[in-house]
């Protein structure tokens, strides 16, 4: 009755909005570091030897870098003011999608504003409800966020345990043939990581070209921190190993590390790009 | 019919915001020519697949025929057949500042717009409707630039590290304490993108066990931070406050949906300036519903921060209410300042919490240097703490502009969604065929618009947006009004039948926000 209702809801207590926290949390505080994040570092106004940036090619007080910067920045401003969609496409964008494809030996790449976004995004616009990914245990946490966005079935395997995904592999096909019909619209993927951040190993990649082709289910690499670091030329784990980079469906890394910017990147063929 | 909605005692100023309704006739056209590019659809499908048609897709590897398809082919349905023949409207690449005047780069389709090849001329001082420029701040000179120029060759142009370890610069701080003063709350915290934030944050502050309220229309961002968190979602009718406050009491007298125990907590989600429809949250009664219910308030001021607001800061400003009325502050940096990333603000010990266990913090590179630049030396400007009154003439101007702008098209008899304070003027179109028409003739006449259609919008209401400058003059605008008559004539869009009486003695409305409106 209307009463009632009246008296539920003067009763009703609803949690704060955050949980307090104690003043003395590791976290809370953070360094405050003066001065490039470079080489040399001067946090909370020590100076130390920094062996705690991503700064893997030292780009980040290159200067021919630092001139192409200010030449930019005095043609464009700072902000693109919209998305790609609406008057925010630059000839610079178009200019660097072409450039990383043409380095990294793909027909397409298509570039991203922020590198946490990148795999996160990339994920869910292939992978929807229904489909099977398996991933690596040790994956970091922007594919986990990628994977809960895309509500896909999620089977994870032990880190770097091949044996172990050719289980879960073969599992996968003993449940396909007993439901064909379902089988031939669920895709598969594999998504692994060129250098893991949590662990800091690489992963097997001609194993799992390997697996890819007797299983037949798509890769997706994520290769964030062995861009630039892997391989001869610093094209990444698939230069390293020599494999071609045609087999891998989707590499997809961001910029944040060794070409010491903002932003990420996704490259591989125009069947697979042009749907981002 | 206009619904113009008159204030409640809460509203110091009156509320205008009219949605006139699609005529009949028009709705049925828009539904027939929907019809007829779905018939020719399947008819073009049915001729590639028996090969009578060259398929120009991209097509899958021949090692990897035989896995399974990565697309279905109903999905792209829509893509192949009706938005490609339009596509030259969206992504046009522009080689200049993005102010009131652009630079386009040409570019032209011999194959009805399947692959584009740029011809190497640039049409030059293309009228820019379509960035999100409010304040004007998109400028490659002048005293924000030259202060990003400084830092960025004092710091380099990136931060190789997350916001937890090493990349809290200095900036970052007074950055933070910078964005506090601003928005009148206890403080701050700043990310690197705006989507970001709201994905990242949200399941920060809810999960399991917690209700969310979110409008109909909420942007992307905060529906796939609502997905994340875990919690349930009802969604209550746009600006709607009947409907959210038969929400707020099912959820409280009726708990949790199937265990019955109460709501640990419930958030309303609701935006500043709804960016396709161009209206505006009511906020001083969805914060009244808050107080009276215990529930907490998200407002997403993304468009609004800067554009609204006697000095520019925002939608709580604009209705004059207290800031720290709203738990959870979110903006953007992206439009009104020219720069990148969001920030939210709020009381200390909701910012501190989110220091700690928001993922963004934890996994996420944090802004860049000379972009931190950007944002506080045009926040200062605003603020009017550089000396100078640039701020408080941007804002102005933007005002007026608003104002006769909207005022000069409603005139011409276009119908035109949305509040009459918002800087975002949607202009409908409806059919299909002129969403591209449109878009092309005012390229012509070297205007550039923004077009948009299904799904961003709902199928029948597509529509042409314009993103009013504090950059742009009255002659610009004049110029660009004379063009949209043109081409509204010559397309037939004038579908309004209330036509505004034109005021004769002035020419356009010079009330700032301490008048008030005959």
């Amino acid at each position: 009755s209307l009463q009632e209702k009246e008296e539920l809801i003067e009763e009703w207590q609803p949690e704060p909005l955050v949980p307090p926290v104690s003043k003395d949390h590791p976290s809370l505080n953070y360094n405050i570091v003066s001065g490039p994040p470079a080489h040399k570092i001067i946090v909370n106004g020590k100076e130390c030897i920094n062996f705690a940036s991503f700064n893997f090619l030292g780009l980040l007080d290159n200067e021919k870098v630092k001139n192409a910067a200010q030449a930019s920045l005095k043609k464009y401003g700072v902000g693109t003011c919209g998305p790609r969609g609406f008057y925010g496409t630059f000839d610079v964008h178009l200019e660097l999608e072409e450039r990383l494809a043409k380095f990294m030996r793909t027909e397409e790449a298509i570039i991203y504003s922020y590198g946490f976004a990148t795999i996160a995004s990339a994920i869910p616009a292939y992978s929807k409800r229904g489909d099977i990914m398996f991933v690596d245990e040790a994956a970091c946490f922007a594919i986990q966020k990628g994977l809960q966005a895309s509500r896909s079935n999620i089977k994870l395997f032990k880190h770097n345990d091949m044996a172990y995904l050719e289980r879960l592999l073969k599992e996968q096909e003993t449940e396909d043939q007993k439901n064909p019909r379902k089988a031939r619209v669920t895709r598969r993927f594999i998504v692994v990581e060129g250098l893991y951040m949590n662990t800091g190993d690489i992963c097997p990649l001609p194993e799992l070209i390997k697996l890819k082709y007797k299983y037949k289910v798509r890769i997706f690499l994520e290769e964030s921190l062995s861009f630039g670091v892997l391989g001869e030329h610093g094209r990444g784990i698939t230069e390293h190993f020599g494999v071609n980079i045609d087999d891998i469906d989707l590499i997809s890394a961001n910029m944040e590390n060794s070409l010491a910017s903002i932003g990420g990147f996704c490259c591989g063929r125009s069947f697979v790009i042009d749907h981002q | 019919i206009h619904h113009i909605v008159q204030n409640g005692g809460l509203y110091k100023k009156p509320f205008n915001e009219a949605f006139e309704e699609t005529p009949m006739l028009v709705a049925v056209l828009t539904y027939v020519g929907y019809g007829v590019l779905t018939l020719f659809g399947y008819l073009r499908d049915f001729l590639r697949q028996w090969k009578i048609e060259k398929c120009q897709n991209a097509t899958e590897r021949e090692e990897q025929k035989d896995f399974v398809p990565l697309y279905q082919d109903f999905e792209n349905f829509y893509n192949r057949n009706l938005y490609m023949r339009i596509r030259d409207s969206w992504n046009r690449p522009i080689c200049s500042v993005p102010g009131a005047k652009v630079d386009m780069m040409e570019r032209v389709s011999h194959d009805y717009n399947w692959t584009f090849t740029y011809t190497g001329r640039v049409i030059k001082d293309v009228i820019n409707m379509g960035s999100y420029n409010y304040l004007g701040f998109a400028q490659n000179s002048g005293a924000c630039q030259e202060a990003a120029a400084e830092v960025l060759s004092r710091y380099g142009a990136g931060v190789c590290s997350t916001r937890q370890e090493m990349g809290n610069l200095d900036k970052h701080e007074e950055l933070e304490k910078l964005v506090a003063r601003f928005l009148g709350v206890e403080s701050a915290m700043a990310y690197g993108m705006g989507f970001a934030t709201n994905s990242m944050n949200i399941p920060a502050l809810v999960n399991k066990g917690c209700l969310i309220l979110s409008d109909e229309l909420n942007h992307a961002s905060l529906v796939l931070g609502a997905r994340l968190s875990g919690a349930t979602i009802r969604v209550f009718k746009h600006n709607n406050m009947q409907s959210l406050e038969k929400l707020l009491r099912d959820a409280i007298v009726h708990g949790q949906p199937r265990t019955r125990r109460p709501w640990k907590k419930i958030l309303i989600l609701v935006e500043g300036i709804y960016s396709m429809e161009g209206s505006i949250v009511r906020l001083p009664e969805v914060i009244a519903l808050k107080k009276k219910y215990k529930s907490y308030l998200y407002l997403d001021e993304a468009h609004s921060i800067g554009a609204l607001g006697p000095s520019g800061r925002g939608v709580v400003e604009y209705f004059g209410l207290n800031p720290e009325d709203v738990d959870v502050m979110m903006g953007t940096f992206t439009k009104s300042f020219g720069a990148a990333g969001g920030y939210i603000g709020g009381k200390k010990e909701l910012i501190d919490y989110l220091r700690i266990h928001s993922h963004s913090a934890v996994y996420a590179t944090s802004l860049s240097p000379p972009v931190v630049q950007q944002i506080i030396t045009s926040m200062k400007c605003i603020m009017g703490e550089d000396g100078s009154s640039i701020g408080k003439t941007c804002v102005q101007q933007l005002a007026e502009n608003t104002r006769y702008f909207r005022r000069r098209l409603k005139e011409m008899g276009f119908i035109i969604y949305g509040n009459e304070d918002s800087p975002v003027v949607p202009l409908m179109l409806y059919m299909p065929a002129k969403i591209g028409a449109f878009g092309r003739e005012m390229l012509k006449r070297n205007i550039g618009v923004v077009v948009v259609g299904f799904p961003a919008t709902p199928i029948i209401e597509s529509r042409a947006r314009f993103c009013l400058s504090a950059a742009h003059t009255k002659e610009i605008l004049d110029t660009a009004l004379k063009e949209i008559s043109e081409v509204g004539d010559l397309l037939q869009v004038k579908y309004s039948r209330h036509r505004l009486v034109p005021l004769l003695d002035r020419p356009f409305d010079e009330t700032t926000y301490e008048e008030t409106e005959d």
